[in-house]
């Protein structure tokens, strides 16, 4: 009798399980858009699903791919920006054999041999966003103009923190960086056009380290603190949407000390503009993730039916938003919800 | 079979050891070494930044501390009694989403901040507890070893977490944030509390009947059902301890971050079981200190605060925090080398 009982409890477990898993996998990462009759089916494999930035360019891809008759397959883990967790998703969908593969690889490289793969099974594979290193295996890539856009953002804060009044030689200001993962792409390409910028017009700049925080606002909350408590920090770059929490966060907890530190960032969530026009934020720097969602779609389009022109890159304009052209931008690019 | 007790020799037994003995011993202990360790990395990085030695510095590593130690805790009391909780990290985040959720309803019909934040505070406890339960039944009545059982929450959590928020930050509350900010010297009045706390689960493990039922569980569960004690019965409070402190980890995090974030806490189990393992408990239950896990945190804390502080690239952190854990069990490893020439 003990033993039965033991039995049903085990089972429920289980049971309990599988439901919490399907339930997650639900809501969390797994889409087909409109299933039925259409002639393309495109896998597109994401890195964090749940991030705004994704689910902005998941509307955009989705009402062109139904517009084109595509069923699109959106795959990506939930939370986690990772080629450990990315990897074993596009594996599993080349059995499904797709027509083709649209991929926002979390890694420049740790993609590459899958990729291959693909190719070989005559799949033509498209990069959106984020890109391979090697790009001979990818027949087009939408990605922002991630270079011009630290370029944007080092401008943005020199001219937030008073840079020629008040950075000299002998008293630099100090510049604080938050990025969420040190081998994207996307983040290291902002990074590098910020360095450059700052190198080439802004000497009296001191870059600090960037904090690393792994998507986690509670450790950019952490790091931005010690950056603060470290030095006389005069501003603040936020790579993403997630190291812009976190800066926000440890400005308003440092009190007068955070006073006059000034933030340019990333992404152009609700929650950040808002932040902007109650005078939080300096600066914010969007892209544009719904246009690269339908720009990617129908490059893959036009290379499943031969028609139209496919350009091998595609780089949009990264947006500056500042509380002064807010009015007649902010709406324009405000990442779109699911 | 008989047991025959041979007498200890004459002159030798009952002694106390002598106070120069016992000065020695606790100088050389695990946890003196490792606060040694502590106060000399403390140093190392105020040596690079005079700053450090701040009061605002201090407040923040409080700050720090305090996010991690109430799930390093749970974790002790977990481990010592031979189990282990893999689960705390995405109770954190699950406790601190829903919370959320339940402080920005209260708030937006007018509630008042301050009950808001209570009423969130006793929800985010009992999502902890809830977790827990669950856990403490799968161990218990299905017979799930611990690993398997809380793995099971840990990916539920995390998943639940997500599917609850849609990935975003829930709620948006800077005047709790400010509140959590305030308070004296270097003390925020929510590291008070949470310190308070801290104190007392150290004092209940070391000094109660309820902790002595711990250590015997831990040390030998068969033993413990013959001399009376009910282990199940044990075991499941202290997994939903476990998750209560957990829950009440998420409301630490929702006063940092404005919000309820599905990202909080994710991966935290690793760190919380990190800091008792530097601090000497043992893996396989019945042996730990609370004070060496209270000494576990404060170096991990120091470490990846100091490192950004010192502008060390922060992807040095995991390296220098397996340094530490190394040491650790080198010391452990040492410590029982001595205790067997002697």
């Amino acid at each position: 009798m003990k033993s039965r009982s033991m039995r049903l409890v085990q089972g429920a477990a289980v049971a309990s399980t599988l439901a919490a898993s399907v339930f997650t996998f639900v809501g969390g990462t797994a889409g087909v858009a409109n299933a039925a009759a259409k002639k393309y089916t495109v896998d597109y494999v994401v890195g964090a699903a749940s991030d705004p930035f994704f689910i902005s360019m998941r509307v955009g891809a989705t009402a062109e791919a139904n517009k084109l008759g595509i069923k699109l397959v959106w795959q990506g883990n939930p939370s986690v920006y990772s080629s450990a967790t990315q990897i074993p998703i596009v594996q599993n969908l080349l059995a499904t054999a797709p027509n083709a593969l649209v991929l926002a690889p979390t890694d420049t490289k740790a993609l590459q041999p899958l990729v291959a793969q693909y190719v070989s099974k005559k799949i033509p594979v498209f990069n959106v966003d984020s890109g391979d290193a090697n790009q001979s295996n990818i027949t087009a890539w939408v990605t922002g103009n991630n270079i011009q856009g630290g370029k944007a953002a080092a401008d943005a804060l020199a001219a937030a923190i008073g840079y020629a009044k008040h950075c000299t030689s002998s008293s630099k200001c100090v510049v604080a960086i938050g990025v969420s993962s040190i081998t994207t792409s996307t983040d290291a390409a902002r990074l590098q056009g910020f360095a450059a910028e700052v190198k080439a017009k802004y000497p009296n700049i001191k870059a600090l380290n960037p904090i690393v925080s792994n998507s986690q606002p509670a450790v950019a909350t952490s790091g931005f603190k010690q950056d603060l408590s470290a030095n006389k920090v005069a501003g603040i770059f936020a790579i993403d949407g997630t190291d812009l929490e976190g800066a926000s966060q440890a400005i308003l907890t440092a009190g007068s000390a955070g006073k006059n530190i000034k933030v340019v960032g990333y992404d152009a969530y609700a929650t950040t503009i808002k932040s902007m026009q109650a005078g939080k934020i300096s600066a914010i720097i969007s892209q544009q993730p719904a246009l690269e969602g339908k720009d990617i779609i129908d490059a893959v389009y036009a290379k499943l039916t031969g028609k139209g022109k496919i350009a091998h890159l595609t780089t949009l304009a990264n947006v500056v938003l500042t509380p002064a052209n807010c009015a007649m931008l902010c709406a324009k690019y405000v990442y779109k919800a699911a | 079979m008989s047991i025959v007790e041979t007498p200890p020799p004459q002159g030798t037994a009952e002694r106390p050891p002598s106070l120069l003995r016992r000065c020695a011993a606790l100088l050389t202990s695990q946890q003196s070494i490792l606060l040694v360790v502590l106060i000399a990395v403390m140093c190392f990085f105020d040596f690079h930044n005079s700053r450090f030695f701040s009061t605002s510095e201090f407040s923040n590593l409080i700050v720090d501390f305090c996010e991690a130690v109430l799930i390093a805790a749970a974790e002790t009391y977990v481990i010592i009694s031979g189990g282990i909780d893999l689960s705390v990290g995405s109770t954190v985040a699950v406790s601190g989403v829903v919370g959320a959720y339940v402080i920005q309803y209260l708030e937006g019909h007018h509630f008042g901040e301050v009950p808001s934040l209570l009423v969130g505070t006793l929800v985010c406890a009992g999502v902890g507890a809830l977790v827990g339960i669950i856990n403490a039944l799968m161990i218990t009545r299905a017979r799930l070893v611990p690993f398997v059982a809380t793995l099971v929450t840990l990916s539920a959590g995390e998943g639940l977490a997500l599917v609850f928020s849609k990935g975003g930050t829930i709620g948006y509350d800077p005047v709790a944030a400010v509140w959590s900010a305030t308070g004296f010297w270097i003390f925020t009045w929510l590291s008070v509390i949470v310190l308070v706390l801290t104190a007392i689960l150290g004092i209940v493990l070391h000094v109660s009947r309820y902790g002595r039922y711990n250590f015997a569980i831990g040390s030998n569960p068969f033993a413990a059902r013959a001399a009376g004690i009910n282990v199940n019965r044990h075991v499941a409070s202290v997994y939903i301890l476990s998750g209560l402190l957990a829950g009440l980890t998420g409301m630490i995090f929702y006063f940092q971050t404005s919000g309820g974030a599905p990202q909080s806490g994710i991966g935290n189990e690793l760190e919380a079981i990190a800091a008792v393992v530097i601090g000497g408990a043992s893996l396989v239950g019945g042996a730990g200190r609370f004070t060496g896990t209270i000494i576990g945190v404060a170096i991990l804390t120091v470490v990846h605060d100091g490192l950004t502080f010192i502008n060390v690239a922060t992807t040095w952190n995991e390296v220098v925090v397996a340094a530490f854990i190394a040491l650790a069990v080198l010391l452990q490893s040492l410590s029982a080398g001595s205790k067997k020439l002697l």
